[in-house]
């Protein structure tokens, strides 16, 4: 609060601390929606992102899956891209030299076939100036080798989060699928790992046929479910992180509005990742940029962090405050 | 050239032929910079996420005086059935324009054609009026039309193309109106019968028709320009959803993609693995609506 007490007509802070990552506010781009972010300097300014994390990077550059590769679905969208990247060595030489142009804080999305992979990925990038964090992909569904692989077997997601852990000193986030059992169990491993941040949800495994054709509607067969769908999903996922370990949270997963994002905030993700809405409209990240801060003047807050995490999952019915709280 | 998100005035719409429909848009930002085969992504649910992405159109016609362009399209599924019901004076975001346009012919080039089926020939039109134009500054420059559909009440009326000196020619599969065939037949009986082999083809229709036409053009040493589709998530280059195989220049048997949005949708026909392309499935219109 100001001085005066009239914090709520002045700017809302909007600054968040995600562990070691200091950002400047909560709304970054989801990997594999933003592209490497040249693609949306026509539609926004970057460097007003929170962090525009990149699509995501492999040592050698990857082809991809056959098209098709997208198909919509009921309020979202299947995809299987299969990690089309161009690659450590042209992302260093053409991408990042122009996000640091832009001012923009960047996060760079890692993913590999093997630990050494993603541990020669880290190193590679290590002395790269530009880049705020790295972001460890073992969530992608799409591929056969890596990517879910180490993201399914809590075993697996701590030694891909340690080994690339033992080679950077930049704050490290380990993004999370959540075509898991138990999505608290893998949070745990990387946090145990060594991980700063959590970020979660990858996209949801998903399916869709032609009934007249008789084709699969992905060249791949299966894709990851995106978009407003998976809301409700990727929801739970963060509650129940959020719940399971103490390191910081960021919520991914059909954030469409700033409204959608709060949602994120109130369960505890001290940040959130905008991924297929940018695919429909380019400005939905600095959209929700501004309608967040609309909410918390509305509100009366002068930080977004007074409002994160604030759940309330008390009682709602005093007279059923038994079987509320009940062991049973 | 910068890209725009503008939310556009649908000032009219019309059924043109069978299941075809063109509408009239006022988005003077888009239109100002947009060229004869580039695309614009229309979003089609008036609030909501459903349908959730944008579709893609190329332009049709462009109006720079009056800042507007017209798209045409074919009811083909849930998202351009929408479209079509949309009502004049209500608005659509739509970011554009987007992609590659069709490149001029070059100085020595004097005989072009275009090649459209069906649908295809939703940004010819534009392009035809360019090639008009740039016909009429030299008295030995002649561009050929070759236009099939799979029968006349699917065949779009050309306006004013034909008598800006485009020597049009229609086929359709059932004989309804031109010859009966396809576009292809088409090219081949024209060549015949002008004794005028093209030396510039600019296509665009369904898969099967664009292969044949890359394959004509091919064996005839005729450089093709192609227009191409694609399912589509941004339009921006952004998700890499939109992707086709793409020939290696070095070595076939290396997976190689271009992508519709940002390589294209204008493509060499050489640029093209044509035998690993996939057509897009289409709905039977029963099912469209239901």
């Amino acid at each position: 609060m100001g001085k005066d007490g009239t914090h709520a007509r002045s700017a809302p802070d909007l600054r968040v601390q995600l562990g070691p990552l200091s950002l400047k506010n909560p709304v970054l781009t989801a990997s594999g929606t933003f592209g490497y972010g040249q693609e949306f300097s026509d539609f926004l300014d970057l460097a007003r992102l929170g962090a525009v994390v990149v699509k995501g990077i492999s040592l050698e550059p990857r082809p991809g899956n056959p098209p098709p590769r997208i198909a919509e679905t009921p309020a979202g969208m299947l995809n299987a891209i299969g990690l089309e990247n161009v690659g450590v060595e042209r992302f260093v030489a053409e991408k990042l030299p122009y996000l640091r142009k832009r001012n923009a804080t960047v996060v760079v999305n890692i993913l590999g076939n093997s630990e050494e992979e993603y541990a020669a990925l880290a190193e590679r990038l290590e002395d790269e100036e530009g880049i705020a964090a790295l972001e460890v992909n073992i969530s992608c569904p799409n591929v056969k080798e890596g990517g879910i692989a180490f993201g399914t077997d809590p075993r697996m997601a701590a030694r891909v989060t340690e080994a690339v852990r033992r080679k950077t000193t930049r704050p490290l986030i380990t993004k999370l699928s959540p075509n898991v059992t138990d999505i608290a169990l893998i949070a745990r491993a990387v946090e145990d790992a060594g991980t700063d941040i959590i970020s979660c949800i990858n996209t949801v495994s998903g399916m869709a046929v032609d009934v007249f054709s008789r084709r699969p509607k992905l060249a791949n067969i299966l894709g990851g479910l995106s978009g407003p769908a998976i809301k409700p999903v990727a929801l739970r996922c963060v509650y129940q992180v959020v719940q399971a370990v103490s390191c910081p949270v960021i919520g991914i997963g059909g954030i469409q509005t700033a409204l959608d994002a709060l949602e994120f905030l109130l369960v505890g993700a001290s940040a959130v990742q905008v991924g297929t809405a940018s695919l429909v409209r380019p400005t939905s990240a600095v959209e929700i940029l501004d309608g967040l801060e609309r909410f918390l003047r509305h509100q009366g807050l002068a930080s977004v962090r007074e409002y994160i995490g604030t759940l309330d999952t008390s009682c709602r019915f005093p007279l059923a405050e038994e079987t509320c709280a009940g062991d049973e | 050239m910068p890209k725009t998100q503008e939310k556009a005035r649908l000032l009219e719409t019309r059924r043109v032929a069978d299941d075809t429909h063109r509408i009239v848009l006022y988005a003077p930002r888009i239109t100002a910079t947009a060229r004869p085969g580039q695309f614009v992504m229309v979003r089609i649910a008036s609030e909501g996420a459903d349908p959730l992405l944008n579709r893609p159109f190329s332009f049709h016609r462009i109006h720079k005086d009056d800042g507007l362009f017209e798209i045409l399209f074919r009811v083909v599924g849930r998202g351009t059935w929408l479209l079509s019901q949309r009502k004049e004076g209500s608005s659509l975001d739509v970011i554009g324009p987007l992609g590659n346009a069709f490149p001029m012919p070059e100085a020595q080039e004097e005989i072009v054609a275009l090649a459209a089926g069906g649908i295809g020939i939703a940004p010819m039109v534009e392009l035809g009026y360019r090639l008009a134009d740039w016909a009429r500054e030299k008295d030995s420059r002649q561009v050929f039309l070759f236009y099939g559909a799979r029968t006349a009440s699917e065949l779009v009326p050309l306006g004013k193309l034909e008598r800006r000196g485009i020597r049009a020619s229609f086929s359709t599969d059932d004989g309804s109106r031109g010859s009966c065939g396809t576009v292809v037949d088409l090219m081949d009986q024209s060549v015949r019968e002008s004794g005028l082999l093209p030396q510039r083809l600019y296509a665009c229709g369904p898969l099967a028709m664009q292969a044949a036409v890359a394959a004509w053009a091919h064996e005839k040493d005729v450089r093709a320009t192609m227009s191409l589709e694609s399912v589509m998530a941004c339009g921006i280059g952004a998700c890499l959803g939109c992707a086709l195989p793409a020939a290696h220049p070095d070595d076939s048997s290396r997976a190689r993609h271009v992508h519709v949005c940002k390589e294209g949708p204008v493509f060499d026909s050489r640029k093209i693995l044509w035998e690993k392309m996939e057509p897009t499935p289409v709905r039977p219109l029963t099912f469209v609506c239901s």
